[in-house]
């Protein structure tokens, strides 16, 4: 049925279930092309399609962290000091406004056009949702909590450390959840430039030599994969922060 | 040779454990009117005592509990723990909120042993004092569960052996029973004033539940609201004579319900 309805509209257009699925295993196996020579073809630009994907997670897993360590810092700072955080708002708003595509030409000027732009990319997009969470959950630790430690004798480290970070685990994490998925929504304007390997890269650059089974077959691999990393990250939040709801 | 006389200065300033002296506290609230939540106070309470605060609401009661605690900075007047200014909160000074208000990202253990923790007490040595006084609340065998595995009534207990077991001087209790069932309450009563009894610590306890105050205080004071005021300062003798009757039957006790109408007729006027 799905496949009659495909037929209704041209597959360059819009390519059937069975030639995303073949697209999509061709690109993660070799193929002989050339029965005379024996010549043969593995995956898709020189590397498996898996191979784009592991490169692609690369890069989101450091520009995310980047983030994480620098962005817990910074909202931490700008959460407990006035000052910083009258210095680092608007900043902070105005880069979270920006699309990705419209600075990574920039981007690229400044830092070249190997992984380290695409690093930077990823971490600008991850940054602003973990400073912002951060914030908000150290400023939103309850005061019944803040007062019992100042009445235990906790010093100005402890209190820091005993009941402010672990009270605002919960809001972090959903902050680092939110960097995920915007990391996910840039990493093909990352990958728009020399992107290969890396699946961003894959799905743009098929479409352009309209091989659009391939490119809805990186779509459709870059949604699931990226639900099952939201999946895993809330399992570890879960364990991190088993109290949530609860109290 | 002038060892006696200071010897009898130093004990008059340890003979009063928490001294207020015109404290007075105003609030300007956010439309910017002024309300008077304390009028100038004088309150002096001696080591050992089991002093309860018992008035409607509004009447100053937490407000006073507060600065005690060094939450809150009087607008006049000086309060002072054994002759030092009250200027931020300290370990001497524990408070038993009316929410419980455990970490629930430590077990019940590590909760009751933060204090020491936090004076880099050895861990051996505080695991095994924070077990001494899950014991003495009747959680000895919960130490290991977490804060919000727990009913309301076992977290206040627990809460009540968090502060306990930082060697507080003063215990500040702002109305810790008021949310449990009746008979949790009796049951939390009793034990409260057993270990008091037995620890002899200082007690600051707020209720708004004259029965309450009359059954645990040494002394009771009847607040009245606008402005915050002590219209009855009571002494309660018969508990402090305990002991002897404690529990259920004091309560039936004639002198018991006389100081509970007198401190309730306090109350309505």
């Amino acid at each position: 049925m799905l496949e009659q309805m495909a037929e209704l509209v041209d597959p360059l257009y819009l390519p059937g279930p069975q030639a995303v699925l073949g697209a999509f295993i061709d690109a993660n196996r070799c193929l002989v092309v050339d029965e005379n020579s024996g010549r043969t073809v593995c995956g898709v630009q020189n590397y498996y399609l898996w191979e784009h994907l592991i490169a692609s997670l690369q890069r989101i897993g450091v520009g995310v962290a980047l983030a994480a360590v620098l962005g817990i810092a910074l909202g931490a700072l700008m959460s407990m000091w006035e000052p910083a955080n009258t210095a680092f708002a608007p900043f902070l708003n105005f880069l979270r406004a920006l699309p990705p595509l419209g600075y990574i030409g920039l981007i690229i000027v400044w830092v070249g056009i190997g992984d380290t732009s695409k690093y930077l990319l990823l971490f600008l997009a991850a940054f602003p949702p973990i400073v912002i969470a951060t914030i908000d959950g150290v400023r939103g630790v309850r005061e019944d909590y803040l007062s019992a430690a100042r009445s235990m004798g906790a010093s100005s480290p402890q209190m820091a450390r005993f009941v402010v970070l672990p009270a605002a685990t919960a809001s972090i994490f959903s902050g680092v959840r939110l960097a995920v998925g915007f990391a996910w929504t840039t990493v093909v304007a990352a990958e728009l430039n020399n992107g290969i390997p890396g699946i961003g890269g894959l799905a743009y650059i098929s479409g352009t030599q309209l091989n659009t089974a391939l490119t809805i077959a990186c779509i459709i691999v870059i949604g699931l994969v990226a639900l099952a990393l939201d999946g895993a990250i809330r399992w570890v939040g879960d364990r991190l922060v088993p109290w949530h709801g609860k109290v | 040779m002038n060892r006696t006389a200071i010897d009898s200065v130093d004990s008059a300033a340890d003979s009063a454990v928490v001294s207020l002296d015109g404290v007075s506290q105003r609030f300007v609230t956010d439309s910017g009117d002024v309300v008077h939540a304390l009028a100038e106070t004088d309150l002096t309470i001696p080591q050992g005592q089991f002093v309860c605060v018992v008035g409607p609401s509004g009447c100053g009661k937490t407000t006073l509990l507060k600065i005690i605690a060094g939450f809150l900075e009087p607008t006049g007047g000086t309060a002072r723990y054994r002759g030092q200014d009250i200027t931020e909160p300290g370990a001497e000074r524990g408070v038993v909120f009316q929410q419980p208000n455990l970490f629930p990202w430590f077990s019940v253990r590590e909760n009751v042993a933060l204090g020491m923790r936090m004076r880099k007490v050895g861990k051996k040595e505080r695991s095994q004092k924070a077990q001494e006084y899950l014991d003495l609340v009747g959680l000895g065998d919960f130490g290991e569960a977490k804060p919000y595995e727990l009913s309301g009534g076992m977290q206040q207990r627990a809460q009540i052996a968090r502060v306990l077991a930082n060697e507080t001087d003063v215990i500040l209790m702002d109305e810790p029973f008021g949310a449990l069932d009746a008979i949790t309450r009796a049951r939390l009563q009793a034990d409260l004033l057993s270990i008091q009894r037995k620890q002899h610590r200082t007690v600051f306890f707020i209720t708004h539940d004259v029965d309450e105050a009359v059954f645990l205080g040494d002394r009771v004071l009847v607040m009245s609201a606008r402005p915050g005021r002590v219209v009855l300062d009571q002494e309660v003798t018969l508990s402090s004579q305990a002991g002897r009757v404690l529990g259920e039957e004091m309560r039936r006790l004639p002198e018991f319900i006389e100081l509970r109408e007198r401190v309730a007729g306090a109350i309505e006027h």
